[in-house]
């Protein structure tokens, strides 16, 4: 039966598909192939059915009600509003939502730092070296480590007086700010600890990519007499490709979301307002002005964003593919 | 075939349950075995997690009514509470603040209480006015004296002037009047004098005060005559000459008489360690902070806050209230524990005893203040404030508080000297004006709909 099945399958390609009350012998195999498999896709149906039943409760369900609530007047405790598009039109002449999403954008200049250096590390790490075992795991403890009990930590480092920051630059006779408290230095601070914190997890994932870069491009590369970097630049990156895709759109996802570092080490924003994130002042509008409707729409337009910015990287990195044949 | 349909039926069922199961969780109430159970959300550090512990213990062995207590840091109890309230889980008791008991009322998750505690014979007047009347809303004004009541306090925070005695001996200068506030004049002579480099090394190490404007330019301001908002709370006050003298001389501290460790550090907890590391003379000491204090190297004692021009000091009460839910099976109960918590003599002594607030009852607190070997010794200047000289916080009875904290949002330039409190007020005025206007009207919205 399946032999049927797929033998006829590029037939029915080829043939016009029109309206016909006599069944030719190909779709009267096809018709016969469902009975016979009724049952079997009746389980497929319920071995389906979690995930879908989730995905409409879990995913769906509340895109659809936000997306209602963006349009209310709403408290998040007694009834809901409809005020239509208020919510929005307030958005466009709310300062502190540009500025929150320029920070968020700002924030994200970490990501190629952070990657390149999660390169180099990678790199580093690939060569035996003695102790590189010990060396991974260290790079990779930041990444396990809790972000609350690391931004606290953090922000004892980057207290102006006592910091351990500051404490090292005065070896150098540099005077440090006081980094949180100053609006110059408040955002690199933090881009700073989130570099720090997500280089293990690039690094691991580089390392894994480059080592499965086949050897035989590699040697037949330095045989044609390539030297190290070339061998790199030509055959080790474009191989790694994927990786860096995929670590720029899942950072980016990630960076446009960037609340707890920021709430645990800037309670208030920053100084005038130059830490806070896009979901800082969301959280901040929803739980302590109890502007659930207002907080829910700017949600939305972040989740546009964002899926915006995915789909173009999507589209570029289609359009600059490239495979080794 | 009908292994198919049982298999689906068994994974609806599935589903159904998980929500019938959420629905249904929704507070305390009897138990299968005829147990009394309510749950009580509420916030604190460890100590106060455990004094709360030990005062509902007796409250079960009194009553039989057992309690589930959930337990929150402060910075995350708000967003708690309001998960709650939305997943129709809303405590049976449960902490309240003032700024937020409008919204909570207006939206029907607060229960009004008046006649159970009434009925419950707490003596009212022997409660603090100021932390009953905070829960109290009469449906426009909150705070007012015959409004319903819809808590009761948890505590009353008077937030008085400390100085660090030792320090002061030690330089020689006459300790301060308790009953007579410094001008503000007197306090920048105070502490001009008491800032000094102690060790020669060129660099100050001990200074007169270490403010933060947050928390103390309130004292400043109402002092000075000014205030955020009009009487009726509809009209922001902040670009008024009172006012704009208050947050200069506030600025003036640092930048002007250079009393205080540089602006920058005032954004950060610095000063607060350097007072307790004994390197500052002049400091706010709250109920909270006594445990902590009491600990210190050196002695310290409570005054009133420097005065401006009324010559009268002036400071801020925090409250917390404790209230029940509108849906809780067992009011009577819900209510029992709050007075139990709020007004119960033995629990009351049981919280003051773990040294984390003041006696919710006036002659508790009158005899713990002049108790012999009280510490500080004047902690009577506590009193003082609940009865006398202390208000609430400006947003504490406006619907949300974005209007006030707006204020704070770009006042760096101002304390570090770059801009004129006159012109930095000038151009916020209208910005918390706007807010407020908005709050109001929220409140309106939310009346009506009631």
């Amino acid at each position: 039966m399946t032999q049927t099945a797929s033998i006829s399958a590029p037939a029915d390609k080829s043939r016009p598909a029109g309206p016909g009350p006599e069944l030719t012998p190909e779709q009267r195999a096809k018709q016969a192939n469902r009975r016979l498999h009724k049952s079997e896709h009746r389980w497929a149906l319920a071995f389906v059915a979690p995930p879908v039943v989730g995905f409409l409760l879990f995913t769906v369900y509340p895109v659809v009600f936000a997306a209602y609530a963006s349009l209310t007047s709403w408290n998040g405790l007694g009834p809901m509003t409809f005020v239509g598009l208020d919510n929005y039109t307030r958005l466009l002449s709310d300062e502190y939502f540009r500025t929150s999403l320029w920070n968020t954008f700002f924030y994200m200049i970490g990501i190629p730092i952070g990657l390149v250096l999660a390169m180099l590390l990678a790199l580093a790490l690939n060569r035996k070296i003695p102790g590189r075992t010990a060396l991974r795991t260290i790079y990779y403890v930041p990444v396990i480590s809790s972000l609350a009990a690391i931004a606290i930590v953090w922000q004892f480092a980057y207290n102006g007086d006592f910091g351990l920051v500051n404490q090292v630059l005065s070896w150098f006779g540099v005077q440090g700010p006081d980094w949180l408290a100053n609006t110059a230095t408040v955002k690199p601070a933090l881009i700073l600890m989130a570099i720090w914190k997500g280089l293990g997890y690039s690094m691991l994932l580089y390392l894994a990519a480059i080592q499965s870069v086949p050897s035989s491009l590699l040697e037949a590369a330095a045989l044609d007499g390539a030297n190290a970097f070339q061998r790199f630049r030509s055959i080790t990156l474009p191989m790694v490709r994927p990786v860096t895709f995929f670590l720029i759109v899942t950072n980016i996802i990630a960076g446009s979301q960037i609340f707890t570092e920021i709430n645990i080490m800037t309670p208030t924003g920053g100084p005038e307002f130059s830490s806070a994130s896009i979901v800082w002042y969301i959280v901040r509008q929803a739980f302590r002005y109890q502007q659930m409707g207002y907080a829910t729409a700017m949600s939305i337009v972040l989740g546009i964003l964002v899926f915006v910015i995915t789909v173009v990287q999507f589209r570029l990195n289609r359009r600059n593919s490239f495979s080794i044949e | 075939m009908k292994k198919t349909r049982l298999l689906s039926l068994s994974v609806c069922a599935a589903l159904a349950g998980t929500l019938a199961l959420t629905a249904c969780s929704s507070g305390g109430g009897a138990t299968d075995d005829g147990e009394k159970k309510l749950t009580f959300m509420f916030r604190g550090g460890p100590d106060e997690k455990t004094a709360y512990e030990t005062a509902i213990k007796k409250f079960t062995a009194d009553t039989g009514v057992k309690v589930d207590m959930i337990v929150t840091d402060a910075d995350q109890y708000a967003t708690k509470l309001q998960a709650a309230v939305a997943g129709n889980k809303v405590p049976d008791v449960f902490y309240i603040e003032q700024a937020n008991l409008q919204s909570y009322v207006s939206s029907g998750v607060l229960a009004d209480i008046t006649e159970e505690v009434e009925a419950s014979g707490v003596d009212l007047d022997n409660m603090w006015e100021y932390g009953v009347d905070s829960y109290r809303f009469d449906g426009e004004l909150q705070g007012t004296p015959d409004g319903a009541l819809y808590g009761l306090p948890k505590d009353v925070g008077p937030f008085a002037f400390g100085y660090n005695k030792t320090m002061l001996e030690a330089n020689g200068i006459p300790l301060p009047d308790p009953d007579k506030p410094y001008t503000l004049d007197e306090f920048v002579q105070v502490t001009k004098q008491l800032t000094k480099d102690t060790d020669g090394d060129g660099a100050l190490d001990q200074w007169g005060t270490g403010l933060n404007v947050q928390w103390n330019l309130q004292s400043l301001v109402w002092s000075n005559g000014g205030d955020w908002v009009n009487e009726d709370r509809t009209e922001v006050t902040v670009d008024t000459p009172e006012f704009a003298e208050a947050l200069q001389w506030f600025a003036d501290l640092t930048n002007v008489h250079g009393v205080t460790p540089s602006a920058s550090e005032a954004a950060t907890l610095d000063t607060y360690q350097r007072w307790m590391a004994g390197e500052i003379a002049f400091f706010p000491v709250g109920p909270w902070d006594v445990s902590v204090y009491n600990e210190l190297d050196f002695d310290y004692d409570l005054i009133p806050w420097p005065a401006g021009e009324t010559g009268e000091s002036a400071t801020w009460i925090g409250s917390l209230g404790i209230g029940v839910s509108n849906t809780t099976k067992l009011p009577e109960d819900a209510v029992k524990l709050v007075t139990y918590l709020s007004a119960d003599a033995a629990a009351q002594q049981t919280l003051v005893d773990a040294g984390i607030q003041v006696p919710n009852l006036v002659d508790m607190a009158e005899e713990w203040a002049a108790a012999p070997d009280a510490e500080p010794a004047n902690r009577k200047e506590f009193l003082d404030i609940v009865q006398d000289y202390g208000r609430a916080m400006p947003a504490a009875y406006t619907y949300g508080a974005q209007w006030y904290d707006e204020l704070w949002t770009n006042i760096q330039p101002v304390i570090d000297g770059k801009q004129t409190a006159a012109d930095y007020l000038a151009e916020t005025q209208p910005k918390m004006q706007s807010l407020l206007d908005e709050s109001n009207a929220t409140a309106e919205q939310a009346a009506a709909g009631r």
